[in-house]
């Protein structure tokens, strides 16, 4: 079997001077995998100052080789996918890894193709004892697989969280700049807009999960809908607890015809079988019924609470940790109150 | 664009609406549409140059043959069956049954008697006495696991040669077959309003000159949204009605036209089942088919049918006549599926879907008129289900390829649709068969259940061996009025007031409440077999509720509910979308609605026109499960 | 100004399946595929609505949908979709499902795409779900766009605002619920779709009869794909056993569940 060689190509985060969090955890993954083969760890970085960059690398053994520009500055195919490519091409490696991230998803296909290799993302672990062997999972999160790949170069795009981040000690590594040439960009980017509503309620690196399901907006024990209140009272935890919003599908589509219920919520927020599987610590889950398709967007959160008022749902047979059977709108409340006293 | 002249239905407000030409509606694909449509199909396949192909109503193109189907797929029939299969063979004489998914040719027949082996069911004294007798004989002469094999099975239940199927697989069967061709199109996730009627100008009387789609962009109440969008009418040459047994159209075609002196559509059946993944080591083989009566409630016949690759599908039928105003079916098949004699080759299995319907088991007593101008009826909804045999897919589909053979004739000889030629030739086929003769001998073979569970089987015995010449007679009331609203039992009156505290303490319905009051033993889940109502209704499928469309279930007057004690509309909801609300008005989630029907015929208050207070409407989407 | 629009689709089992996977010859497959209940993948059917509301507003533009899957399945899943929205079918028949490669598939579509004629690749947005719902690898559009010689690509797309000038502005999700914004010069390009803004259209029956003169000519001329697996290797296929042990709090007051509650969120 030919030694394998490998690559972890890394970005810059939106300020452009350091890299991601998700790039430096990919950098651990690389490494151990490189430990492991005992084969050499090459690093490639993608920035607008590779330079500048690499000083989120000390002391890793490893040649770090650079492309820097303007162009680079925002995440954009034709740019990205070039920079990849040449990186590739310096490093001539046989594993290529890279973090799951937005920039890096919207080119590792497009770069696969270019220099002829295969590729699998969304990866949860790397293991195998002399072969590569990878996790992924395939039905959004309903079956877990493992797979190797004869052909190389292969790349692994690495889903976040899954390693942590690499924090090296003294010593800088001397980065080596690639020359990239760029194809005419006809794509400008102009900028990131976050949500008119409300603020941002997506926060990928919050501690804890809070998914509103479809009970939060029927009919309560007087007869009636309470989604102001409901509203109301999902802001203030958030806003208490800094906590990220997921929602079941049954809720964000409840309004008919794409207009929510509670006009904080978009398709964005859906965790599920037809949304997000985001990774957090902790989930609590509230006015949901647990079943499968719900939990499946659950696939990466490590403690699990859900209050129901159903003792029979489906977070409480085996999909949560604690299962509270009780008024969410009567608990949140409380909680509020009580965050609020101890802040 | 078209503005009616003629008229759709009571409600439906006059505006311009967009027109489609069809020489043939169709509205529902269910067997007998499947039928219908292979046999027409298959003759223009056969010879698509052929003039009587030709459309009337688009120039140079074979005839426009268009299906609508609520569903959203058409594999979303809800039936495990046997079938003798005498007409599906008929239309398939090369069938290979590996071609349909969960199809198995019959194997072996059993008929149980099922003992109660927990003593919550309410079981007359005759049969108490025979009970004792058989228990004495356990471990002989048939008797095991609180269940009595009867040592032989009556002729008319036989289903020698027949095929054990999911109506669901079948349907897409024979539906990816028919669409292939390009004739015919079948419209998923459509539901039909109603009938188009016209004023009959060659007689007195109606005749139906198509059919109205149902309006889109609306909000739950029918009130037109921002996105409204008029339903469509598709005028056609030919409506063929196949919409089941409380379908829209006939329906409305039956209010409208009335029915024949003396029918009715009175008697009634909830049916649900369990399909379920059996254990590895399992000694049924597939073909294996079970009928059983006596548990869990005397008046309550179960299934088995063992399926290929240890699946089976697993139910129960609860009547209009089991007069119990908290009557129910889930909590029912729970403890049916763990009678001993079930349970013991259940027990280590899997639950994968779930599925229910109600069923017209009024036989030809509750036959519409067969043809009109302009109309046909077939399958289910059209009398056709023999009650005898239990039997009613074959029948159905039979319908359906008697009536297309009536089409061909009369495209052949260019005649048109009228209540004459559809009699003379359609209606005339039908009465010359054998699902006549067998529905003939069937008649009033479930009569005896109205005086009672014992003479209830000794008269579907006496007409199943006379062959329907004798039988006992009865009064067989309104579904309605056969919901008992007093229950003299003592103990009754005594659990009412016990439930009462429990419904109120633990916040579950009244009906399951009651059960467990009478005995029956709490369910304890084990999330395998044994779940949730809500859990099942998520299990290998799920209900489909677009939004866009109006609730297809209106209480009519709020005050009737309100001043009803009984409830049964929520006891019998399959998927629990009817529950108790604030102010004694059930409140309906669609969301959950199965389309089963069941609350139709389970509803005790009569409004002044004399009309169910339960309105049923034309409905999109229901329970959307492949393994049924 | 008019648009070629080509969306790719594959279909998926409805999503509320019980999904199982079992060892078929070629690797893994799911139990009891073919009766499963087929809809179109969801977010490349977020991408044919845009697509259709594009084209809507660009008179003389066309739209493709060019699917692979099993022909049986495609033919059903047709008869829902045909009923939204008007399109042209290129169907490729093959046993496709999550388990199967996905530049293999890349590969089948792009022949689908370059062999349809009257196709301008100088007006061609090409569309699809930024992932499947069954692989979910977001790799077969990229892949597509390459093989036709496309470098302007985007992924996670909710929001395309075309200008009078051929240019659009493009939202795309990236981290933190946010949204990327850029401006492309013009076709062609690659959208990968997640949701977008529109609701899923009304069934329409003379859409669907529209669209049945070309979608019954196009599964009945469907050319099968076979699709190779470019080296990868299953080595395991299963579902998770992760069954956690339960507490189920049935009597606590609301306030001493809350006071639960907070002291769970406050612990590291």
């Amino acid at each position: 079997m030919m030694p394998e060689a490998i690559l972890v190509l890394t970005h810059t985060d939106e300020a452009g001077s350091s890299l991601t969090k998700s790039s430096l955890e990919t950098v651990t993954a690389g490494k151990t995998l490189a430990d492991r083969l005992e084969t050499p760890l090459v690093i490639g970085i993608l920035a607008t100052d590779s330079n500048a960059a690499a000083k989120s690398l000390p002391g890793l053994n490893a040649r770090i080789l650079g492309v820097s520009g303007e162009a680079f500055e925002k995440p954009q195919y034709a740019a990205d996918v070039a920079a990849c490519e040449a990186l590739c091409n310096a490093a001539q490696a046989t594993v290529i890894l890279a973090p799951q991230s937005s920039r890096m998803a919207r080119v590792a296909a497009g770069l696969a193709h270019r220099i002829s290799g295969s590729i699998d993302t969304h990866i949860t672990s790397i293991q195998g004892d002399e072969a590569i062997e990878v996790t992924r999972w395939l039905y959004r999160q309903r079956i877990e697989a493992t797979i190797t790949r004869s052909v190389r170069p292969w790349i692994l795009l690495i889903e976040g969280g899954v390693c942590a981040a690499y924090e090296g000690h003294e010593g800088e590594g001397e980065l080596e700049q690639v020359a990239v040439e760029l194809p005419e960009l006809r794509t400008n980017v102009i900028g990131t807009r976050a949500p008119a509503h409300s603020g941002q309620t997506i926060r990928p690196d919050a501690k804890m999960l809070f998914v509103a399901g479809a009970g939060w907006t029927k009919k309560q024990a007087d007869g009636q809908v309470h989604a102001g209140e409901a509203g109301e009272l999902i802001l203030s935890f958030l806003q208490k607890t800094s906590a990220s919003l997921g929602s079941s599908k049954s809720l964000v589509d409840q309004g008919g015809d794409g207009q929510p219920v509670l006009p904080f919520l978009s398709h964005m927020n859906q965790v599920g079988q037809t949304g997000a599987t985001p990774r957090h610590p902790k989930g609590l889950a509230t006015c949901c019924h647990g079943e499968e398709p719900h939990v499946v967007g659950w696939r990466f959160i490590t403690e699990r609470r859900a209050i129901s008022l159903d003792p029979n749902c489906g977070w409480a047979r085996g999909k949560a940790d604690v299962v509270y059977i009780a008024d969410a709108f009567k608990v949140i409340a409380k909680v509020n109150e009580l965050l609020a006293l101890k802040a | 664009m078209n503005r009616m002249k003629e008229t759709a239905g009571s409600c439906a407000p006059e505006i311009e609406r967009p027109t489609l030409e069809a020489d043939i509606a169709c509205v529902g694909f269910g067997p007998a549409m499947g039928g219908f449509l292979t046999t027409l199909n298959r003759a223009w396949m056969a010879n698509p140059a052929d003039p009587m192909f030709e459309s009337k109503v688009a120039a140079g193109l074979p005839l426009q043959v268009l299906c609508y189907e609520r569903a959203d797929d058409i594999a979303a029939g809800v039936s495990g069956v046997v079938t003798a299969a005498q007409g599906i063979r008929g239309s398939f004489p090369d069938l290979n049954l590996a071609d349909i998914s969960m199809a198995a040719p019959v194997t072996s027949e059993r008929i149980l008697y099922l003992l109660d082996p927990i003593g919550a069911s309410r079981r007359p004294l005759t049969l108490r006495i025979a009970d004792r007798v058989l228990r004495a004989l356990n471990g002989t002469l048939g008797v095991r696991d609180h269940a009595y094999e009867l040592p032989w099975s009556p002729r008319f239940l036989h289903k020698t040669g027949g095929l054990v199927m999911s109506i669901g697989q079948f349907n897409q069967w024979v539906g990816t077959q028919i669409m292939a061709s390009g004739l015919v199109q079948i419209w998923p996730g459509m539901p039909v309003s109603q009938p188009l009627f016209a004023q009959n100008f060659e007689r007195t009387g109606d005749q139906v000159v198509g059919i109205r789609l149902t309006d889109q962009g609306v909000e739950k109440n029918g009130e037109p949204g921002a996105a409204y969008v008029a339903g469509i009418d598709v005028r056609a040459r030919l409506t063929v009605i196949g919409d089941g047994p409380f379908g829209s159209v006939g329906r409305a075609i039956d209010q409208r036209m009335g029915m024949p002196s003396g029918h009715d559509k009175r008697e009634w059946a909830l049916g649900m089942k369990f399909v379920i993944e059996l254990p590895e080591e399992t000694a049924l083989k597939a073909g294996t088919v079970w009928h059983t009566f006596g548990y869990p409630e005397p008046a309550i016949f179960g299934f088995l049918y063992v399926h290929p690759e240890r699946l089976a599908s697993v139910g129960i039928f609860v009547p209009s006549w089991l007069g119990d105003p908290s009557r129910t079916v889930y909590r029912y098949l729970q403890h049916y599926i763990q009678h001993p004699a079930l349970w013991r080759h259940l027990r280590d299995g899997k639950l994968r879907s779930w599925g229910a319907k109600s069923l017209d088991e009024s036989g030809q007593h509750g036959e519409p008129f067969l043809v009109g101008d302009g109309y046909a009826r077939i399958g289910e909804g059209s009398g056709s289900t023999n009650m005898l045999a239990g039997s009613g897919v074959d029948e159905a589909w039979t319908t359906g390829v008697q009536l297309a053979e009536a089409v061909l004739e009369l495209l052949r000889n260019q005649r048109s649709f009228t209540q004459e030629n559809l009699a003379a030739i359609y209606e005339a086929r039908r009465r010359a068969s054998w699902v006549e003769q067998n529905a003939r001998n069937a008649i009033n073979a479930r009569n005896g259940f109205h005086l009672g569970f014992v003479p209830g089987i000794i008269g579907m015995a006496i007409a199943g061996m006379t062959g329907g010449t004798i039988s006992l007679g009865a009064n067989i009331p309104p579904a309605h009025k056969q919901i008992k609203k007093k229950q003299g039992k003592s103990k009754d009156d005594l659990t009412r007031a016990e439930v009462a505290k429990l419904v109120v303490d633990d916040g579950r319905p009244l009906h399951d409440a009651m059960m467990s009051a009478r005995g029956w033993p709490e369910i304890v889940f084990d999330g395998k077999l044994l779940v949730s109502q809500q859990d099942a209704l998520m299990l290998g499928g799920k209900v489909q509720a677009m939004p866009g469309f109006a609730d297809h279930l209106v209480f009519r007057d709020a005050g009737l509910c309100i001043q009803c004690d009984e409830k049964t509309c929520i006891a019998m909801c399959s998927g629990q979308a009817l529950t108790s609300g604030s102010g004694d008005i059930p409140v309906f989630e669609r969301e959950k609605c199965v389309h089963c029907g069941a609350c139709i015929w389970n509803c005790t208050q009569i409004t002044g026109e004399g009309l169910t207070n339960i309105e049923f409407r034309a409905g999109v989407g229901g329970l959307h499960s492949a393994e049924n | 100004m008019s648009l070629h629009i080509v969306v790719c689709a594959g279909i998926v089992p409805d999503p509320l399946q019980t999904l199982e996977p079992i060892a078929g010859p070629n690797g893994p497959a799911l139990k009891n595929e073919m009766m499963l209940p087929a809809v179109l993948d969801p977010w490349a059917a977020s991408a044919l609505y845009e697509a259709a509301t594009l084209v809507s507003k660009f008179p003389g533009s066309r739209l493709w949908l060019v699917s692979l899957g099993p022909k049986a399945k495609l033919q059903q899943v047709m008869m829902t979709i045909a009923q939204k929205v008007t399109f042209e079918l290129v169907a490729v028949d093959s046993a496709s499902n999550g388990f199967a490669d996905a530049s293999a598939t890349a590969s089948a579509l792009a022949s689908g795409i370059a062999a349809i004629p009257d196709l301008d690749r100088t007006k061609l947005l090409l569309f699809g779900g930024w992932e499947s719902a069954s692989r979910g690898a977001g790799v077969t559009l990229q892949t597509v766009g390459e093989l036709l010689g496309i470098t302007d690509q985007f992924a996670g797309v909710d929001q395309i605002d075309m200008r009078e000038d051929g240019s659009f502005e493009v939202l795309e999700r990236v981290e933190g619920g946010k949204h990327q914004a850029s401006v492309c010069a013009g076709a062609p390009a690659v959208l990968g779709w997640a949701t977008g803004n529109l609701p899923e259209p009304h069934n329409n029956p003379q859409i669907g009869m529209a669209n049945m003169r070309t979608v019954m000519p196009a599964l009945q001329r469907a050319k099968q794909a076979a699709l190779t697996n470019d080296g990868q290797q299953y080595l395991s296929a299963s579902l998770p056993s992760q069954q956690r042990q339960t507490r189920v709090v049935r009597d606590l007051a609301p306030d001493a569940i809350a006071q639960e509650l907070v002291e769970w969120i406050r612990t590291q």
